[in-house]
């Protein structure tokens, strides 16, 4: 994640260990739909020919998913190898424009939506309980951590909706930061906008200390891979470089990991539930599987609810399908031609009985969410957040 | 108190905004005198004189298409007349000329007005601020002339007085041909196959849209309906569509029956492009978008969602 | 060629609610973000193009407190080599504006001044064509287009209806830019950081020489727009509303 002047990739990836096996190609979720080809992009890197980067317009197809890493024989990491890639189009300034405005309104409106931040807490105004502001200096064991997406796109914050309502039920005893709530960085930094995620990761961590969070619990796997892995690692270089940057662990949790310790502690049982009617598929999501090995917590909490029939993707796991939706991607189409993937996964779920598509990312409820609507589904499939499921179950 | 009025014409055509000059300078309620410069003038200057009360023409082929001898020219002629107020559009040529010819009457200057009244003598404008979402009052300071830029379509030219004013000819006061602006041509926009000045049914697409690869989406709507896909400003500028299909005060002007505009937050330059048309229906996910202000019916939701849905019914109402 | 851009912070009220402050003359900016107005940003970005295909420099300036120095940098970052910020209270019409501004440029050294042709908070579109005239240079209006020749510039103008004009115009000369003209690049925070290092000159308005000028207009107050008439909001899930417009649509007699 090192700032890479041009032509010095080889050194800062590590290149040279690339045996030009294309594993990372075979794998890679868009290469069967888009340009991208990383075994290319890798050769580029290790033959440091990168100047001509502005024609490779499939770089910004690459979703991030990360299975390029994972199946790596050389343990290289050829999705960072992208993201250098596009770190140095966009110190160049030649992006593209969608993405050149997601980016700049992070730096404006704190999100890449281009929403205005005033509007950040909209989604609270349809809410029946009362929620802690921990901005507003009141006091929360949990920062729940909404996010960009779910705070401002019609469809997820009915998610965020969901999540208050839930941990209220469930007595845990959170706030939120409400208008207040910074982006995590996640996105910019795929998007190759190293300095402006640096800038959020100091901003971040020093709000954080500012009003006490130690413990976050997230929506979005996004938000938990970014604040997991890439904040500390960048807190220690930053540090490294002098930058003032409070000593604060954070103890970050996606959602579904922490409900799986409430099931654990016996706060959370199907005894608290509704009868659920339906057959369930989950969508892992890549920055929960992929990313971060984390399987099975959602299925625990799946598995707990009174008259779901659970059942499973052929592709999951480590093998799961992406939704095409992270790495930027929800501001660059892409090259792609053909049917996207979200489309292929809704149609496994179909084959496979499913009538509701369980997820735990905002991007995955959107992509999907479309695709189900596009592919015809909607008079008998549902795509569900697990915490929409469990806004409807709970008693 | 007499107002002057530029009578603002193009390659042969006299445009609209020259009677909404007139009908804005009636609000002051007095004498309204256009001036008409340039060549060929003679059927612009009776249809002017049928709604002022005096034409002066200057024919002179040095000022036709040159903001800057038009500058110079309207210079000399207030000069001479001392006229309360000099009154034209905000249009691309009042932009060009109107500031600049502040600066050389030594006069107080207001534009892109949209409500203008007289107080003890004193000019009072009405402006629509910060994207239309603020009306602010101002006083012009006390001057000889006061120069006035109205907005293109917010003072109807529908019902105006019939004057049939006198037409005179005026020697034209150019001292010298203007050589550090030379006017060269006119370059049409790349023309697509596509008219949407004339199609009954717009489907137009803003911001909204996200992204060049949802256009088929609109497309599709289109064919549907049997009508024609056009735009906001910012698609084009993102080279989604070509310019023939902008919609708004600098691209075309549409009075179609049916306007579905989509994504479209409604800025005052794309709004002005189409108010006329019959139904103005809006779709967009933020409420408070000024778009709903014009529209007779709307849809709060985010068009990717609605357009498709939009497309499907109207299929099966058509079979 | 030696291009001087004026540049002016504006807030974002495109999408933000907007309300009037108690004292009727200005609104509430606490919840608003403020960037380089959008017509500037091609105007830089155009001056940096034109550095780049010829040779020349690129000077932006501003007028205003220490708060509007981050457009400044942002230029900087997007390729300006110099930039200066008079130090002073926002002006108080377009007018005392033009007249810092004039001031201030008649003793720089240039080919071209570029401005906005308009600015997103007031929208008059009048500064650019008033400091030609105080300068008493050519200028053009909502320029679209700009091609250098020798010793003159043909720019084109945009006109109503997608129609465009073409000048010649000689240089020095002042042009007012339209949108769209070009696609102005990113400019990234690294990019920011590594500018600081360009010449950002502070002048007062004593060091610029700027005689004091009565206003043009003076603000009586601002106010929201009366509610007016509020479109007929069609409800219901997407499909549902679309199905009511599809509809409404038929009975009209639009398919």
């Amino acid at each position: 994640m090192m700032e890479v002047e041009e032509g010095n990739f080889d050194e800062a990836y590590d290149v040279y260990a690339c045996m030009q096996c294309g594993k990372c190609t075979g794998s890679c979720a868009v290469s069967l739909r888009s340009d991208l080809n990383i075994r290319e992009l890798m050769r580029i890197a290790i033959l440091n020919k990168n100047e001509d980067l502005e024609k490779h317009e499939e770089i910004w197809d690459c979703t991030s998913c990360g299975i390029c890493t994972v199946r790596c024989p050389r343990d290289l990491k050829p999705a960072e190898v992208i993201i250098g890639m596009r770190s140095s189009l966009v110190e160049g300034g030649t992006i593209p424009v969608t993405v050149r405005d997601a980016l700049e309104s992070v730096g404006t409106n704190n999100n890449p939506w281009g929403r205005p931040k005033s509007k950040r807490a909209e989604w609270l105004e349809d809410l029946d309980v009362k929620v802690k502001n921990i901005s507003e200096g009141e006091e929360a064991e949990y920062l729940l951590y909404i996010g960009c997406t779910a705070s401002y796109d019609p469809r997820i914050q009915s998610v965020s909706r969901a999540a208050i309502n839930v941990l209220t039920k469930l007595g845990v005893d959170f706030g939120i930061l409400g208008e207040e709530e910074p982006c995590c960085g996640s996105e910019p930094r795929m998007m190759g906008e190293t300095g402006l995620f640096e800038m959020l990761v100091e901003d971040n961590l020093t709000l954080f200390d500012e009003f006490g969070i130690s413990k976050i619990i997230t929506l979005s796997p996004h938000a938990y891979n970014t604040f997991v892995n890439d904040y500390p690692e960048c807190a220690k270089r930053l540090k490294e470089d002098d930058v003032e940057i409070p000593d604060i662990e954070l103890e970050v949790k996606h959602y579904t990991q922490f409900l799986e310790e409430l099931i654990d502690d016996g706060r959370l049982d199907g005894e608290m539930m509704n009868e659920f009617s339906g057959t369930v598929i989950y969508h892992d999501p890549c920055y929960l599987g992929k990313r971060n090995n984390i399987f099975e917590p959602p299925r625990k909490i799946l598995n707990i609810i009174p008259g779901a029939r659970c059942i499973e993707f052929d592709r999951r796991e480590d093998r799961s399908l992406c939704c095409e939706g992270g790495g930027g991607r929800m501001w660059a189409e892409g090259t792609g031609t053909g049917e996207r993937n979200a489309i292929i996964r809704v149609n496994d779920a179909n084959q496979d009985g499913a009538n509701v598509i369980a997820v735990a990312c905002p991007f995955c409820l959107s992509t999907l969410e479309d695709a189900h609507v596009t592919a015809g589904y909607e008079e008998t499939m549902r795509v569900m957040d697990i915490f929409e499921i469990l806004d409807e179950v709970l008693k | 108190m007499t107002v002057y009025i530029l009578a603002e014409h193009r390659r042969g055509e006299l445009m609209d905004v020259t009677f909404e000059s007139i009908s804005a300078a009636r609000r002051l309620n007095d004498e309204v005198v256009a001036i008409l410069l340039g060549t060929d003038l003679a059927d612009h200057a009776e249809k002017v004189a049928k709604y002022a009360d005096k034409v002066l023409v200057v024919e002179d082929e040095r000022i036709e298409n040159n903001t800057e001898a038009y500058t110079q020219v309207i210079g000399e002629i207030i000069k001479k007349d001392k006229p309360k107020v000099f009154l034209m559009g905000n249009t691309s040529m009042g932009m060009d000329i109107a500031p600049a010819l502040a600066i050389d009457l030594d006069s107080p200057i207001a534009t892109d007005v949209v409500g203008i009244s007289e107080e003890g003598g004193r000019i009072k404008v009405n402006r629509s601020v910060y994207n239309g979402k603020v009306l602010s009052d101002l006083v012009l300071r006390e001057a000889e002339t006061s120069v006035i830029a109205i907005r293109s379509g917010e003072f109807s030219a529908a019902d105006l007085e019939e004057k049939n004013g006198e037409i005179t000819k005026v020697d034209s006061p150019l001292k010298e041909t203007i050589e550090n602006k030379k006017f060269l041509e006119f370059v049409e926009p790349v023309a697509g196959a596509v008219d949407i000045t004339q199609a009954d049914v717009l489907i137009s697409v803003g911001r909204g849209i996200k992204d060049k690869d949802n256009l088929p989406m609109a497309e599709e709507l289109a064919d549907a309906v049997g009508g024609v896909v056009s735009c906001s400003r910012p698609v084009v500028d993102y080279d989604w569509l070509p310019k023939d299909r902008q919609v708004g005060t600098s691209g075309k002007t549409v009075k179609p029956k049916f306007y579905l505009a989509f994504g479209i937050s409604g800025a005052f330059q794309h709004v002005a492009g189409m108010k006329g048309a019959t139904m103005i229906v809006a779709i967009n996910k933020d409420i408070k978008a000024p778009i709903f202000s014009v529209a007779q019916y709307g849809i709060v939701d985010d068009l990717l969602k609605v357009m498709p849905a939009l497309t499907e019914k109207i299929k099966e109402l058509k079979s | 060629m030696d291009v001087i851009v004026c540049v002016k912070k504006v807030p974002d009220t495109a999408e933000a609610d907007v309300s009037v402050d108690a004292g009727g003359r200005e609104i509430n900016k606490e919840r608003l973000t403020f960037a380089i107005n959008e017509w500037d940003n091609y105007a830089v970005e155009e001056a940096i193009r034109l550095k780049e295909e010829d040779e020349g420099t690129v000077t932006v300036v501003t007028v205003g407190g220490k708060d509007k120095e981050d457009i400044l940098r942002r230029s900087l970052a997007m390729g300006a080599d110099k930039a200066i910020r008079v130090d002073m209270e926002d002006p108080e019409d377009s007018f005392v504006l033009a007249n810092v501004l004039c001031t201030l440029i008649k003793d720089q050294k240039f080919d071209l001044v570029f401005f906005g042709a308009q600015s997103g908070d007031f929208n008059s579109g009048v500064t650019g064509a008033m400091v030609a005239r105080m300068l008493g240079i050519s200028h053009a209006a909502m320029v679209n287009g700009v091609e250098v020749l020798d010793g003159s510039i043909k720019a084109s103008r945009e006109l109503e209806g997608g129609l465009n004009e073409i000048y010649e115009i000689k240089l020095p000369a002042l042009f007012t830019i339209q949108t769209g003209i070009n696609e102005p690049r990113y400019v990234s925070i690294s990019g920011i950081r590594k500018a600081r290092k360009k010449p950002l000159d502070v002048m007062t308005p004593e060091d610029v020489g700027v005689t004091e000028v009565k206003p043009m207009l003076s603000l009586e107050k601002m106010y929201l727009p009366p509610p007016g008439k509020i479109a007929e909001i069609i409800g219901g899930s997407p499909e549902e509303a679309a199905a009511k417009l599809a509809s409404l649509l038929k009975e009209k007699g639009a398919f």
